[in-house]
């Protein structure tokens, strides 16, 4: 089932850009749901799953999975990288990637630098500008 | 009127774009090109072609002449996530069609699909108020941060991820006014300003 902030208890983000699409969506009225699925993405010997990946959202009307990666460039080049075994182990799934980026163009599009600015403060970070790496892009 | 002022007036506008991504003329013959498809396509259908405030405005005027069949011109505006006072807010509709589409052949008239969430609601609004048919004619096409599906019937252009302005796009209600579609420098949007319509 499709959540909404209005659901009692709203799902425990993990980041506030998370929250910040999440409002977003519901503002548009687009149905979404947090982390809904785990791909098992590597296993050891004896199949025991030792990696998997559960992207940030699933909008189920448009049968897409969308990844937040907003801050540190290594974490870019994990979520690169286990997006990578995703898409060769389950190439039927349609899974986006926003980086930090896509996320400063939604803020400058919709006028919320100050938000911008707010979540890299609380994560210690210095200001995104284009240019810097941990803007994202393919590892 | 002040020849200088008016100099610096008209070059200030220009100095903050970065790039002309697409010129004047590339624009106007892109225009007469979907002009006349879509001349063909709705030659027997007098379509309502309807167009979201404020951005398409310019890009409606031109297409418009560029068709010279009978057809109507309808308008909305729906608001932005950018102008909700409250985070918890839902899009509203600040103006609603003049007229009934019911049965009518109705074309969408953007001037850029970005995310494609703002169109994505409005067709599901349009398509409830059973028009004949329903197809979407867009000037610019930005798939990168596409969240929704959109099906696009008419596209002028592919353009890749970039902050554009001009052609009645604007930055904080600026810039609709250029005659191109240009790429804003960062350095205009990095001391903050309004959403882009």
């Amino acid at each position: 089932m499709a959540e909404t902030l209005a659901d009692s208890p709203p799902p425990r983000f993990a980041h506030d850009s998370e929250a910040e699409l999440a409002r977003i969506l519901d503002f548009y009225q687009v149905a979404w749901r947090y982390e809904p699925d785990v791909f098992p993405i590597s296993w050891n010997a004896d199949g025991t799953v030792v990696e998997s990946f559960a992207p940030d959202f699933y909008l189920p009307e448009v049968d897409l999975y969308l990844e937040l990666t907003t801050l540190k460039q290594s974490l870019v080049r994990k979520k690169n990288r286990k997006l990578r075994y995703l898409r060769q182990l389950y190439p039927e799934v349609r899974v986006k990637l926003f980086y930090a980026r896509d996320f400063k163009a939604l803020m400058v599009k919709y006028g919320r630098l100050d938000f911008l600015a707010d979540v890299q403060t609380m994560n210690g970070s210095g200001p995104i500008e284009d240019g810097d790496d941990r803007l994202g892009g393919e590892d | 009127m002040n020849p200088v002022t008016t100099d610096a007036a008209v070059a200030a506008i220009h100095a903050d774009v970065e790039e002309v991504l697409l010129t004047e003329a590339q624009v106007r013959e892109r225009v007469v090109e979907l002009g006349v498809q879509l001349t063909a396509d709705y030659a027997d259908r007098d379509p309502v072609l309807v167009s979201v405030l404020k951005g398409s405005i310019i890009f409606l005027a031109d297409l418009v002449r560029a068709m010279p069949i009978p057809l109507s011109v309808d308008l909305m505006e729906v608001s932005s996530y950018g102008d909700a006072t409250e985070t918890s807010g839902q899009v509203r509709i600040l103006k609603d069609l003049s007229g009934s589409i019911k049965g009518r052949h109705v074309l969408v008239v953007e001037d850029i699909i970005d995310t494609g969430l703002t169109l994505n609601y409005l067709l599901h609004l349009l398509r409830d108020r059973k028009p004949a048919s329903l197809r979407v004619c867009c000037l610019l096409d930005k798939p990168a941060r596409r969240l929704a599906d959109i099906e696009i019937d008419y596209r002028g252009f592919t353009i890749p991820d970039r902050f554009v302005i001009g052609y009645g796009l604007d930055y904080a209600e600026r810039y609709r006014n250029l005659p191109y579609i240009g790429v804003l420098k960062p350095s205009v949007y990095a001391t903050g300003g309004g959403p882009q319509g």
